[in-house]
Order: C-alpha cells, then structure tokens, then sequence
C-alpha cells in the first residue's frame, strides 16, 4: 500500500520542472556511493587473490617457455624429458654457454633447444669445446649463421612449405634413429615457423628428404634436426618423431645405436647424461658488446659520486628544521545548523510534504497575527476573519493557503511557500 | 649545541669538481671530502657561540584579538666575535607573529633588537616554544645552534566589540537615575531627596511630616537602589562551540556579558562572573567596581568550550551559594529545545523564585537564512525545518516566561545591546 502511494507522486515530480534532490548536490551523491561500493571492492580484491593462489599452487612451479624441460604445455618438451628420464637418461637444464661448453669437453651429449639466439663468440665456444672433447652436438633449427661456424658439410636450402609426412629415405639406415616416418605440422601450428631442410657434402649425411633437402642431417657428432616441433609435448606424439627424438638423446651414438638403448634399458652400467642446453638472455657471454656507459670519460664515475655527494649535502642543508614544530590545541567549533539541516534532508527523504508545509503555515501564521496583533493561541477562523479585508485573495483560497490541506506533489510545496511569501508581504504593505 | 649544514656547504663542495675532472682516481673523492669536512668544521668553530649569546624578551603581556602589539627581543653578544645570527622565536601559529626567523649581525660587546609585530587570530593564552639561537661562521658554510632561556607568554583578550554601545546606554541609565519622577516607590528603589511638589507628581509621594516642618508641600524622591548584586553565568558547553558567522557562540555570549558588566559598574552594581558546564570552572568573584571588568576580561581570556552538556542542578547549586536573595541572575545559554528540557526549565523555575533571571541567548543568523530559502525543493524543506527550529525555540522562550523569567534572543550582533536594554528595563521597572 505505502508504495503505491509513494510511487504516484515521484513519476509527476520528475516529469515537472522541480529539480530533483539528487541533481543539486551530486559531489555529495558520489561521495555516499564509494563509501557503499568500497566493501565489493575488497571482497573482489580478496576473491581475486586467493583464485591466482590457487591456480599457481595447482599448476605447480615450473617455468613456462618453448622447449622448456619443465613445460608440461603444449610447446614445451616435459614429455620428452621425462621418457628420457625413464630410459636411464640424467637430463640437466643448463642456461650458461659455459656450463654447455664444459659439458661438450667431457664428452656429454649438447641439445641446444634454440641456436638462432646465441651470438658468434658462444658458437665458437660451443665449437671449441667440441674440439677439444668428443662431445656430441643437437641442434634444433639451426639457421645458416650457426652451421657455417659449426660444420662444413651442412647448409639450410629452403623451408618445407606445409606440414607433411616425410619418410625416410633408403639411404639412411643409422641416421634414422628407427623412425621411418617423420610429421611435422602445418608453418601456422608449428612453434618457430616452417620447418627447416638441409643440404648435405662432403662426410656429411641426410635423412629423411623432400622438397630437395632433409629434415636431419649429420656430421661429425653434430646432429641437425630440422624442426622444433619434434621435441615439443605436441609433437613428439606424431608418426615416429618420439623414435627419432629419444634415440638419438639417450646417448645413442650413430655407429651403434643398439648398444645405447640395450645400456639404457637396463645393465645400468653407466648412467648416460644428456644437457639440455636452452639459450637464455641472462647469459654473461650473451651480452658482450660495448655499453653505453662504456664510453664516458674516465673521469664520470669520480664525478658522479662526488656530485652524489654534493645533492646529500644539500638536501641535509635544505632540509633543516630550525627548531621544534610547534603544535597549539585549537578551540572546537561546531556547525550549529547541522540538525536543522539534518531534519531538511530527513524530511525530504521521507518526502514528509504535509510535516514541511504545516512548519512553514505555522511559522506564516504566526508572524501574521504579530502583525494585526491577535494572540498566538487564536484559532485559523479568527486568523482569516482578521486577514480577510486586508488581502485580495478571497476566505476559501486563504484556507487552503494556511489550513491544514494536503500538499501532494513537490511543485505544489514549493509554489505554497511562495504563496505564503506573497501573503506575508501582501500584509506588510 | 648542534652543528648544521647551510646550502653554502653544498656550494662549496662543487668547487671540487674540477679538482676531480683533471685527477680522477677514487683516493681524490676521499681526500676532497676530507678537506671539505675539515674546511666547514673549521667554520663552524670559528662562529661565536651561541650559548653565550643573552637574549632577553620584552614582550607585550596583553592585546585584545584583532588588534596589532608591538614586542622585541634583544640579543647581546658578550663573546669577542662577531655573531651573525639567525634567531627563530617559535610562538604557536595563531599568536600571529609577523616572522618568527629573523637574520641579525651583533657586533662583539654590543646588543642588537628584533623587533615583533603579533596580531593574535585565537583568543587566549600564546606561548613561545622556544627561541633558538644559531651562529653562522665566517664563510656561512655552517651554524652552530643552541636554544635560549626567554620564555614568552602573552593573553589574547576578547575583543569586547560590544563596548560600542556602552556610551548610548549608559546615558539611558543616567537619565534613568535622574528623571525621579517616573521612579515610583517599589521593590529595588531606595529614598533619594525631598523636593518640592510640581504639578503630575504622584499625591502618594508626598512626605506630610516634611511638609509639615515647611511652607510648602514635599515630595520624596526615589531612585534605583544601587550596590546590588549581579551574577553572569555563562555557558560553556557544547551548545557554545556552534560557529555563528565568524565567531563562535561563546564568544557572542562573553561580549554580552562583558557589555552588561560594565554598564552594571556604571550603575554601581557589584557583578560576579561563573562559568560552567559540568564542573563551575572559572568564576569572577569579589572584585571591586573599578577593576571588574578587567578581571573579567583576562578570566575570560582562556575559556574555550567543551564537548560536554551542562550539569544545570550543579550549576543552580554553584548560584545559589554564591548569591543574596535579591540578587540578579542572568543565564548566558543557547536556548535550544532539547538542551531546555534536559534540565534548565525547572533549575529556571526555582531561580526565578528567588531572583530576577534574565536568560540571554544568542540566535543563529544563519537559521533565518535557512527559512527565507525558497529557490529550489531542498530550500523549501529546509526553510521548513527552519521554521521548525525556529518555533521550538519560540515555545521553549515562552515556557521560560511562563516560569518568571525574562527571555532575550537576539543573534550575536543584536544580543550584548537586548540584554543591556532588559538589564535597563530591570532597573527602570524598579525591580532592580
């Protein structure tokens, strides 16, 4: 019932030209709403946090990234390692030319996951060590720069354009690790483009052709693979990649490749250890170019400590208080009108029309009979007996002006305070 | 004592800067910071001392708010340097000293002064923290610092803008004193002189044992009875902390106070000043005619409002222990509806039983801005609850007559003159 009766009046009031209370402060409007909205807020906040601690502690601590030993994504190599692992295989993950190159003279197997990244002095570390020892060398892509410092026989001679089934060749019976057919996917799936083939002269050696080059090729201890996706989580599963891609890691060397599966296997004589060397830019050799600070003069660094030194001593100087702050209780003062304003702004939630007009016809009532000097306790007839012969407004709109009639919209309020004012002043004249 | 840096330390650090351009090893830096350290230490050595410096303060003790006194510190050098001085006098803010750090030379045996200017923005008590003292050395690279025994303290008194209109009433109570003839023997009058009879004096007066010693007929005269007793009690509470314009409300409520003690020292009347809210804290008691207002004037000084209501059973206690019956009790208190019911009304009955009351009350000028509001539907409703307040007030000033009190509401410009004027009709009805 009460809501029937207060909706009626709301619809006229916005329909009028009466302002409505919310548009003349809406400084005062926002301010409530923030206060309102600010406990979603934390709970968002809070809700938001404990789901990324969650996820994290679900996915586990790796780290995410192509190749990656780690990665149990779809472009890292988790699978690979971990059948490695099964085989006997000790993978180590290094990030360092140096521990790669280390690894190399001691005669351990090298899978460099991205060779495009390493700069010439860490191929030609990686060359040198390699040298030196009987390492063996995996590289994964490699493009033209790479294979001209690491091999003589092996040159990049196109790319394979769409993803295909390749078959190994006759020709190759070591070379092909016991895959016969290789996949590699389409250049949109595939992590780093389109596979990359490979001509091979001299002692060098090929398998699996199409196109006029190979997917792999070999010399010297230094294995070429053609794509990345052969090592990746998703690729590894496609025709015999994962016979390719596990035989020749685990340390099978391409004269016998039977011994090295029967040691993985299980007479455990010698535990076979694989380094899985993934190029990373925090590398000391990496970065070995001139800096920028590099070229200053000599004398720059002296200077810049030393004018350091002159900004703190002048901030020290700068900032010197002289003496103590001093603080002075002040006096309280109080804004005497908040309840009254309090009361207005109640009144008017409430939309209390007929409360409102009784105060202002009071207040109008009273100072009218101040004026034709009648007593305050005198009643409305009296009132409008004395008022009557002075104002032009007649006994029945006197009335309603000052009895105690409803007021049922907002513009009819504030016209009966004008009306009230014009009364008032029509008797002061 | 303390040694600082200036920021000409820091200038003179960067005279280095070539020393290192053309040598730069990292052993140069340490010995150029040495040299330095050495050079400013040296200079702050070689600066006189400032605890040896003798300050002496001659402050004003007294100025009324928004007036401007004048005050020096004087600094003396008894040392055989020569101080160049950089002085701060920590006043708290609303002392309104003009500058509180001042730069001075003293040559050595001589005495030099900094002149002050203070105009006080907060009525009471301002102090001086501190004054701090630092020397400067020859170069101004760095200053030794000490603080300096000279304690300042000055009283902001009220501005008593009421004392104004103290002339024009005063005058009106001289007239009072003079015209016998509209004086009728009554409560609060005492006998003045004989005269003769003139035509429209009241047959009631004439002294027939007077006439019968003279020729002709003798009228006694009567005037208000002077050396009566007047107790002003003031309102601390919370209701006084309103802000009405610039002021507050307690502030209004002493100049009326203030206005009504020295008109009530012109009429030779004694006034006693309290001051509560829950305990009777500061009280003017006893003081002779001459120096009353005065007294009140610092008493007051200090008085800040509390956020307590009043305890009005304590305070009618505190009243009448400390007045004749007779005596006039003047209510200095907001008149507000609930702070009335709470316990005024029948501490006012029973006060006005025994005394002439007089409850002053300062109104809220804003109040009838409120009420003329008619711009928009938010003025309206609140010229309503205005109107509102308004009329509570007028219905509590009504009961407050209705109990034999008499009622002034007047906003703070208006309220000192309506409480001198009912002070005046008091004294003109002979009820005083």
């Amino acid at each position: 019932m009460s809501t029937a009766t207060r909706t009626a009046p709301r619809t006229i009031g916005s329909e009028g030209p009466a302002p409505r209370p919310g548009a003349t402060r809406p400084g005062a409007t926002r301010g409530e709403a923030t206060e309102r909205r600010r406990p979603w807020l934390i709970i968002a906040v809070a809700l938001a946090m404990a789901a990324a601690l969650l996820i994290s502690v679900a996915r586990g601590a790796y780290r995410d990234g192509p190749l990656e030993p780690d990665a149990p994504s779809a472009g890292g190599s988790k699978a690979v390692v971990q059948v490695l692992g099964d085989l006997g295989v000790a993978v180590e993950t290094r990030r360092h030319t140096a521990d790669a190159a280390d690894a190399l003279r001691e005669g351990g197997t090298v899978l460099v996951t991205d060779p495009r990244m390493l700069n010439a002095e860490q191929i030609i570390a990686l060359d040198e060590a390699r040298d030196e020892g009987d390492g063996r060398l995996v590289l994964v892509q490699p493009d033209f720069v790479v294979l001209s410092y690491i091999t003589t026989g092996i040159f990049p001679s196109g790319a394979l354009r769409s993803g295909a089934e390749v078959p190994a060749g006759p020709g190759c019976d070591d070379l092909a690790h016991g895959a016969r057919i290789l996949e590699v996917p389409d250049a949109e799936d595939a992590l780093r483009g389109p596979a990359t083939l490979y001509t091979t002269s001299g002692s060098a050696s090929s398998c699996f052709t199409a196109d006029g080059g190979a997917l792999v090729a070999e010399q010297d201890g230094v294995l070429v693979l053609g794509s990345a996706d052969l090592l990746t989580n998703d690729g590894v599963r496609l025709a015999d990649n994962s016979a390719l891609v596990l035989n020749a890691l685990s340390g099978a060397s391409d004269a016998d490749g039977r011994k090295g599966t029967a040691a993985a296997s299980g007479t455990g004589t010698e535990a076979e250890v694989l380094t899985w060397y993934v190029p990373s830019s925090t590398d000391p050799m990496g970065t070995s170019s001139q800096t920028l600070l590099g070229y200053l003069p000599g004398w720059a660094g002296p200077l810049a400590a030393w004018l350091l030194l002159v900004a703190a001593i002048a901030l020290l100087a700068l900032g010197r208080r002289p003496g103590p702050v001093v603080v002075e209780p002040l006096p309280v003062t109080v804004r005497p009108q908040e309840m009254v304003l309090g009361r207005a702004r109640l009144m008017q939630r409430a939309e209390q029309r007929d409360a409102a007009a009784a105060s202002l016809r009071a207040a109008t009532a009273t100072r009218l009979a101040d004026r034709l000097g009648l007593r305050h306790e005198s009643s409305l007839d009296g009132l409008l007996a004395a008022l009557a012969p002075h104002v032009s407004a007649d006994g029945t709109r006197l009335r309603a002006l000052l009895g105690p009639s409803p007021v049922s919209t907002d513009q009819d309020l504030v016209r009966l305070a004008h009306d009230l004012d014009s009364l008032e002043k029509e008797i002061d004249r | 004592m303390r040694i600082s840096l200036t920021p000409r330390a820091a200038l003179a650090a960067l005279l280095a800067v070539p020393v290192i351009v053309l040598w730069p090893q990292w052993w140069m830096l340490l010995v150029l910071a040495v040299v330095w350290a050495a050079v400013v230490l040296a200079d702050a050595l070689a600066a006189a001392d400032p605890r040896r410096i003798r300050v002496r303060r001659e402050a004003p003790t007294q100025v009324r708010l928004g007036g401007t006194v004048g005050g020096r510190l004087l600094l003396t050098n008894p040392t055989g340097r020569r101080a160049r001085l950089e002085v701060r006098d920590a006043w708290n803010p609303t002392a309104g000293l003009d500058d509180q750090h001042a730069r001075l030379e003293v040559p050595s045996e001589e005495r030099r002064a900094i002149t002050q200017h203070f105009t006080p923005t907060r009525r009471g008590e301002h102090r001086s923290r501190e004054v701090l003292v630092s020397s400067l050395g020859p170069l101004g690279l760095a200053r030794r610092s000490a603080r300096a025994d000279a304690p300042g303290r000055m009283l902001a008194l009220h501005p008593f803008g009421a004392r104004r209109h103290l002339p024009s009433r005063v005058q009106r109570l001289r007239e009072l004193e003079g015209l016998a003839a509209i004086h009728q023997r009554g409560q609060g009058t005492e006998f003045d002189s004989l005269r003769d009879f003139v035509d429209g004096d009241d047959v009631r007066s004439i002294d027939w044992r007077a006439t019968a010693r003279r020729r002709s007929v003798v009228v006694r005269t009567w005037r208000p009875e002077r050396d009566r007793h007047v107790l002003i009690v003031v309102d601390t509470s919370r209701t006084s902390a309103g802000r009405l314009g610039e002021a507050t409300r307690l502030d209004a409520q002493f100049d009326a106070a203030l206005l009504l003690t020295a008109l009530a020292g012109q009429a030779g009347d004694r006034v006693d000043l309290l001051c509560v809210d829950r305990i009777p804290h500061v009280s003017v008691l006893g003081s002779t005619r001459t120096k009353v207002l005065h007294d009140m004037v610092t008493a007051t000084a200090a008085v800040e409002p509390a956020l307590v209501e009043t305890d009005w059973e304590l305070a009618a206690s505190t009243i009448a222990e400390r007045t004749r019956r007779g005596s006039l009790v003047v209510l200095l208190t907001p008149i507000e509806a609930a702070a009335v019911h709470s316990g005024l009304l029948p501490v006012a009955a029973r006060l006005a039983r025994d005394h002439p009351l007089v409850v002053a009350s300062v109104a809220d000028p804003a109040l009838e801005e409120l009420a003329a509001g008619r711009g928009d539907l938010e003025a309206v409703y609140r010229a309503a609850a205005a109107e509102r307040a308004r009329g509570e007030r007028t219905g509590v000033a009504r009961a407050l007559e209705r109990v034999g009190a008499h009622v002034v509401d007047a906003p703070p410009d208006r309220a000192p003159q309506d409480l001198a004027d009912a002070y005046l009709a008091l004294k003109a009805a002979g009820r005083l």
